[in-house]
C-alpha cells in the first residue's frame, strides 16, 4: 500500500510538472506572436473612425496599462501565475473587462457535448466490428464494414466534413450546415430543443466517428486475432460454449483493458476541441473560440483554452496511470 | 438477432423524425412580413451580452446596435441623404458653431427627445458622455476627448459648450457620423453604475427608433422592435420606420448567404463576392443593386490602392513609382479582381457619387492635358477611356451584355472615368531616370541589385485585392523586375501600422463620401504625424509620405471651416500633387456587392434614389428604415 501511495504522489508531482511546463510554453509562445492584442483593439477603435495620431498614441498607453501589459514579460509572467493560483484566468483580452472564464464557459459545453457524444459513439461502434470483425474473421459482411472503416481511416477528418457538408448540405439538403441549433430557436430548455441540438451536431459527429471508428476498429481487430489463440478460448470452444459469450465473456471484456486506457486519453483531449470541424461547421464551441483568440492576440483566452486543454490531457493521464494497478492485476507497483 | 433489426429499425425512425424537424422549422418565428433580415457582417459575436458600445468588449457594433439604437449629434451620409442634404443634423438642433479662432464650439440641441426609457435626452447627457470617458482611459472615445477637450458646460437644457485645448475646426467629426460616431449615453442609466468600464449594459437603452427585443446567448442573430414611441426619436422626422422588427444575422460565408437570400430567408445581403452577386441577378427576379447592371456594387468612400512604404529606397521616388504604375494594365486588374464590376479612379480619391461630381468631372480636362517627365520626353499618361473600354469588353459577354450601360454618363458612373494606358516604354525611361539598369532581362537597382518587390496582400479574407496584388506583382515581373505577392495576416496590424512592407495593397485614403471634404483622412496625412522607421505609424498615412505641398494644402484645410468654398480647391490641389508624386496607386473603388430582396420590402436605396449607402452595417442606414415599405399586404 505505501509503495502505490509513493507510485502516485511520484505521479502526481509529474502532472503538476507537466501542467506547470505546458502552460509555460504557452504563455511565452502567445506572447512571442506580432499579433499585439492593443494594437489589435486599436484597429477596432479607428475603424469607428478615429484617426488622431496624438489620441491613438494615448489610447494605446491606456489600453496597455489596462490589459496589464505593462512592464517585463516575466513580470506578466509570474502575474499570470499569482492570478491562476486564486483560479482567476484574468479578463480576455479582445473582450475586456468581460473574464475568460466567462467566455469558455459559453461555448465548452458545446465541445464537450460534440466530442463526448462522438468519442463514446466512436469507441462503441469501432470496438464493437472491430471485435466481431476479428472472431468472425471469415464474415465477408464485417469485411466489407471493417474495410470501408479502415479506408475512411487516413482521410483527414477536415475533408471528410467538406464532404458532408456538399452531399447533406448541398446536393441532398436535409442536415443543417451550420450553428449548434436553429437560428432564432426558442431557447427554453424542450424536446423540441434537444431534437434541434442533436440534428445540428449529426454532420459534425459524424465526420469525427466516420474517420475516427477505423483506428479502435483496427486495434480491437487485432487484440482479438491474438486473443482468440489463447488455450481458454480455445477450451471454451471445444467445451461447447455458445459463441456469442465467448466473444462477450472470454475476448471482448480481455481485449477492452487496453481500449479503455485510450478513451480515457481521448476524452481528456476534448478539452482540445475539435478546431476544424468547428469551423467547417460554425459550430459554436472552444475550437471556433481558440482561433477568434488567436487572430485577436488574446494572449488571456489562448492561455486559457491552452491551461484547459493541458490540465484536462495531463489528468486524464494520471488518472489512468494510477487506477492502472489497480485494476489491472499484470500492472506491479514497483 | 433480432435486437439488431429492432435498433436499426429505431435508428431509421430517429433519422426520419429529426430530417422532419428540420423541414418543419422556420427560419425565423417572427412574422415575416413584418420583418427585415439583414445581414452582420461582423458573423457571430463573441460576446453576445456586451451592448457597451463605449467600450471595445468584444460585443457587436453592427447587430443593429449603432444602426438602430445609438445617436448623436450629426450624420454625413455617404450618398445624398434623406432630408436633401448628406448633412444631417440629428439630436442637434442646427450645425456646429465654432467662435472665430476654432476653440469653442457650441451645439444646440433639438428639444422632445427621449430615451427607450421615457427619460427626455438633454445636454446632461453630451456633457455626461465626454467627461466620463475622459474620466475612464480605455473607453473608446476617452483618448480623443481628453487630447482635445479643455472644457464642456451645459449652459441650459438645449446647448452644449465645448473649449477646445487648440484650435480644430473639424472637432465636430467625433460627434459626427460617417460609420460611425461619438455616440451619446445615457447619463440617467450609466451615473448609477460603479464603473462604466466594467458595465454590460445589458438591457440597452435607446435613444433611436427601436429597441432590443432578444437576442441569440450565441451571438447569431440580434433583434430590434420599432419603439411605440418612435416619434420621440431624430429619425422621426423624415416618417415612420417601416419594418416592425429588424434582425440582424450571422449567415455564414457567401455560398450560403447567397441561398438565403434566393429562398427569401435574407431581405439584405451585406457584402457578397462578385460571383455571388452574378449568380444572383442570374437566379433571383426580386433581387435588387445599386447599379441595375454593371458592377451592381455600392462604392465605398475608401479607395483601394498600391501603397508603397516612401520610407524605403527605392520607393521614395517618384520616378520609380510612375515607372510601376504606367506597368499596370487596369483592364487586366479590374476584371482579375472584380470581373469587371468596379468603378476606377485615377484621382486620390474614391469615385462615390458626391466625388464623381465635385472632384471626378471637374479634373477631366487636367488629366487629359497632365504630363510627367520620363527624362527624355514629356508623356501624358492619361487614357480617359478606359471606363468605356471595360464597358466594351463587358459587352461581349453574353450572360451580362443587356445589363452595361451604353449612354457614355451612364458608363463613367459604373466604371469610371479613364485610367494611366500601360507604356512600357516610359517605365523604363523613368526607371533609367531613376539609375535602373536592365541586365539580361531583369532590372537591377542603381547600387546594382535586382530591383525586387514583394506585394503584400491581404490573403483570403479579402480575395478581391489579393486576386489584384497578385495579378498587379505578375505584370511587374514580366517587365523583368523580381516582384511576387505574399499574404499577410492581419495586414493592418502585421504589416501596414508598423511599415513591415515594400509595397502592400490596401487603402489610406477615407472620405465622408457625400460631402466634397477631405480633411477626413488630409488630417492624419500631415508630416507631423509620420512616424520614424521602425515605429507605428498611426492611421491613415500607410505610405508614410511626407510633402511640404501637402502639408500647405493641409494647414490651409485647418484654417477654415468645412463649408467653406475654398476646401474643394484645396482639394484638387491635394488631387493633382499625388498624381504627380504618386504616393499610392489609386486603383478602384471598394466595391461592396450589397443585394436587397424585394419580396418583403421595397423602398431600398439605389443609384436612381440615392438616399443613402445601401450597405446595412453602416450607421447611416437607419434612413432605409422609414422608406422601406412592405412589399406584400399586411
Amino acid at each position: 500500500m505505501t509503495s502505490y501511495l509513493i507510485f502516485v504522489l511520484k505521479r502526481f508531482g509529474q502532472f503538476l510538472l507537466v501542467v506547470f511546463l505546458g502552460v509555460t510554453i504557452t504563455f511565452f509562445v502567445t506572447h512571442l506572436t506580432p499579433i499585439d492584442p492593443v494594437e489589435e483593439s486599436i484597429g477596432a477603435i479607428t475603424q469607428m473612425g478615429q484617426s488622431d495620431p496624438n489620441a491613438i498614441e494615448l489610447m494605446r498607453k491606456s489600453l496597455r496599462e489596462l490589459y496589464g501589459l505593462e512592464g517585463s514579460i516575466w513580470q506578466q509572467y509570474l502575474n499570470f501565475w499569482l492570478r491562476l493560483a486564486t483560479g482567476d484566468l484574468g479578463p480576455s483580452l479582445s473582450a475586456f473587462p468581460t473574464p475568460v472564464s466567462t467566455i469558455i464557459l459559453r461555448s465548452l459545453p458545446w465541445t464537450i457535448g460534440l466530442m463526448t457524444v462522438s468519442t463514446l459513439i466512436t469507441f462503441v461502434l469501432g470496438n464493437a466490428i472491430g471485435a466481431l470483425a476479428g472472431y468472425y474473421r471469415k464474415n465477408m459482411v464485417l469485411k466489407g464494414v471493417s474495410l470501408v472503416f479502415i479506408a475512411l481511416l487516413p482521410i483527414p477528418y477536415y475533408i471528410l466534413a467538406f464532404v458532408l457538408l456538399i452531399v447533406f448540405g448541398y446536393l441532398w439538403p436535409v442536415l443543417p450546415i451550420t450553428g449548434g441549433y436553429e437560428m432564432n430557436a426558442n431557447l427554453d430548455l424542450s424536446f423540441a430543443l434537444v431534437l434541434d441540438i442533436l440534428e445540428h451536431s449529426i454532420l459534425p459527429a459524424l465526420s469525427l466517428i466516420l474517420v475516427g471508428a477505423g483506428s479502435w476498429l483496427i486495434g480491437m481487430r487485432a487484440l482479438v486475432s491474438n486473443i482468440i489463440t489463447d488455450d481458454y478460448v480455445t477450451f471454451a470452444e471445444l467445451g461447447g460454449v455458445p459463441k456469442n459469450k465467448i466473444l462477450r465473456s472470454y475476448i471482448a471484456r480481455n481485449a477492452m483493458v487496453p481500449q479503455f486506457t485510450g478513451l480515457a486519453m481521448s476524452l481528456g483531449a476534448i478539452f482540445n476541441g475539435t478546431v476544424i470541424t468547428e469551423i467547417v461547421f460554425g459550430y459554436p464551441g472552444i475550437g471556433n473560440l481558440l482561433i477568434e483568440a488567436v487572430h485577436a492576440g488574446d494572449y488571456s483566452l489562448v492561455l486559457g483554452l491552452s491551461a484547459l486543454s493541458i490540465v484536462g490531457v495531463a489528468a486524464a493521464v494520471f488518472i489512468i496511470d494510477v487506477l492502472s494497478p489497480l485494476i489491472d492485476p499484470r500492472i506491479k507497483v514497483e | 438477432m433480432q435486437k439488431w433489426k429492432r435498433f436499426a429499425f429505431g435508428f431509421v425512425l430517429a433519422t426520419i423524425g429529426l430530417t422532419a424537424v428540420a423541414g418543419a422549422q422556420e427560419y425565423t418565428s417572427l412574422p415575416r412580413k413584418e420583418t427585415l433580415i439583414v445581414e452582420n457582417p461582423e458573423g457571430t459575436i463573441k460576446n453576445p451580452g456586451w451592448f457597451n458600445i463605449w467600450v471595445n468588449g468584444g460585443g457587436g457594433v453592427s447587430t443593429g446596435l449603432q444602426q438602430l439604437t445609438m445617436d448623436t449629434l450629426w450624420y454625413i451620409d455617404p450618398e445624398q441623404g434623406l432630408g436633401g442634404a448628406a448633412w444631417d443634423n440629428s439630436l442637434a438642433a442646427d450645425k456646429p458653431q465654432y467662435n472665430a479662432d476654432f476653440t469653442e464650439m457650441t451645439v444646440k440641441l433639438r428639444k422632445g427627445l427621449y430615451w427607450s426609457d421615457g427619460v427626455e435626452f438633454t445636454a446632461d447627457d453630451v456633457v455626461y458622455t465626454v467627461k466620463t470617458q475622459m474620466d475612464h482611459p480605455g473607453m473608446v472615445w476617452s483618448a480623443a476627448f481628453t487630447v482635445q477637450v479643455a472644457s464642456v458646460e451645459a449652459t441650459d437644457p438645449q446647448t452644449v459648450v465645448f473649449k477646445l485645448k487648440k484650435p480644430n475646426s473639424r472637432f465636430h467629426a467625433i460627434f459626427t457620423v460617417r460609420w460611425n460616431g461619438a455616440w451619446i449615453m445615457p447619463k440617467h442609466v450609466f451615473e448609477k453604475v460603479e464603473d462604466p468600464l466594467r458595465y454590460d449594459f445589458a438591457n440597452p437603452v435607446s435613444l433611436g427608433a427601436y429597441k432590443l427585443k432578444s437576442y441569440d446567448p450565441q451571438g447569431q442573430w440580434y433583434t430590434w422592435e420599432k419603439r411605440e414611441d418612435w416619434q420621440r426619436t431624430s429619425l422621426a422626422r423624415f416618417g415612420e420606420p417601416g419594418p416592425k422588427y429588424v434582425t440582424y444575422v450571422d449567415p455564414g460565408p457567401p455560398d450560403k448567404r447567397t441561398i438565403a437570400q434566393l429562398e427569401h430567408n435574407l431581405d439584405i445581403i451585406h457584402d457578397n463576392t462578385p460571383e455571388g452577386m452574378f449568380t444572383l441577378k442570374e437566379k433571383s427576379k426580386t433581387v435588387e443593386t445599386w447599379f441595375p447592371g454593371f458592377p451592381f456594387a455600392h462604392p465605398d468612400p475608401t479607395l483601394p490602392a498600391v501603397i508603397f512604404n516612401t520610407q524605403n529606397p527605392p520607393f521614395d521616388k517618384a520616378d520609380v513609382r510612375w515607372a510601376l504604375a504606367l506597368l499596370i494594365d487596369i483592364k487586366a486588374v479590374d476584371m482579375a479582381s472584380y470581373r469587371g464590376a468596379a468603378t476606377l479612379s485615377a484621382l486620390g480619391v474614391p469615385p462615390t457619387a458626391a466625388t464623381m461630381k465635385d472632384y471626378q468631372a471637374p479634373m477631366q480636362d487636367w488629366l487629359k492635358d497632365f504630363e510627367i517627365d520620363t527624362g527624355k520626353r514629356k508623356i501624358k499618361p492619361y487614357d480617359p477611356t478606359i471606363g468605356q473600354q471595360i464597358a466594351d469588353i463587358l459587352r461581349k459577354q453574353p450572360k451580362f451584355k443587356d445589363q452595361i450601360p451604353t449612354d457614355p454618363q451612364a458608363i463613367s458612373d459604373a466604371f469610371g472615368y479613364g485610367w494611366w494606358k500601360p507604356d512600357p516604354q516610359a517605365a523604363t525611361e523613368l526607371l533609367e531616370k531613376a539609375g535602373f539598369k536592365k541586365t539580361g532581362g531583369k532590372w537591377m537597382t542603381p547600387d546594382g541589385q535586382p530591383f525586387r518587390i514583394r506585394m503584400t496582400v491581404e490573403g483570403d479574407t479579402r480575395s478581391v485585392f489579393t486576386r489584384a496584388g497578385t495579378l498587379i506583382a505578375q505584370q511587374w515581373a514580366a517587365f523583368g523586375i523580381d516582384a511576387k505577392a505574399v499574404p499577410a495576416a492581419k495586414l493592418w496590424q502585421t504589416a501596414l501600422q508598423p511599415g513591415d512592407f515594400e509595397v502592400a495593397i490596401a487603402w489610406s485614403v477615407e472620405t465622408w463620401g457625400g460631402d466634397p471634404d477631405l480633411s477626413f483622412f488630409l488630417e492624419s496625412w500631415h508630416s507631423q504625424f509620420v512616424a520614424k522607421k521602425g515605429e507605428n505609424q498611426p492611421p491613415r498615412n500607410w505610405q508614410r509620405w511626407s510633402n511640404p505641398e501637402l502639408d500647405k494644402i493641409i494647414e490651409s484645410i485647418r484654417a477654415i471651416g468645412p463649408e467653406d468654398p475654398k476646401g474643394m480647391e484645396l482639394g484638387k490641389e491635394y488631387l493633382k500633387l499625388v498624381a504627380r508624386e504618386m504616393p499610392t496607386i489609386p486603383l478602384m473603388s471598394y466595391n461592396v456587392f450589397t443585394s436587397m430582396d424585394t419580396t418583403y420590402w421595397t423602398g431600398y436605396p439605389t443609384i436612381k434614389d440615392p438616399y443613402t449607402d445601401p450597405v446595412p452595417n453602416w450607421a447611416n442606414s437607419r434612413l432605409m428604415m422609414v422608406k422601406l415599405k412592405p412589399a406584400q399586404p399586411q
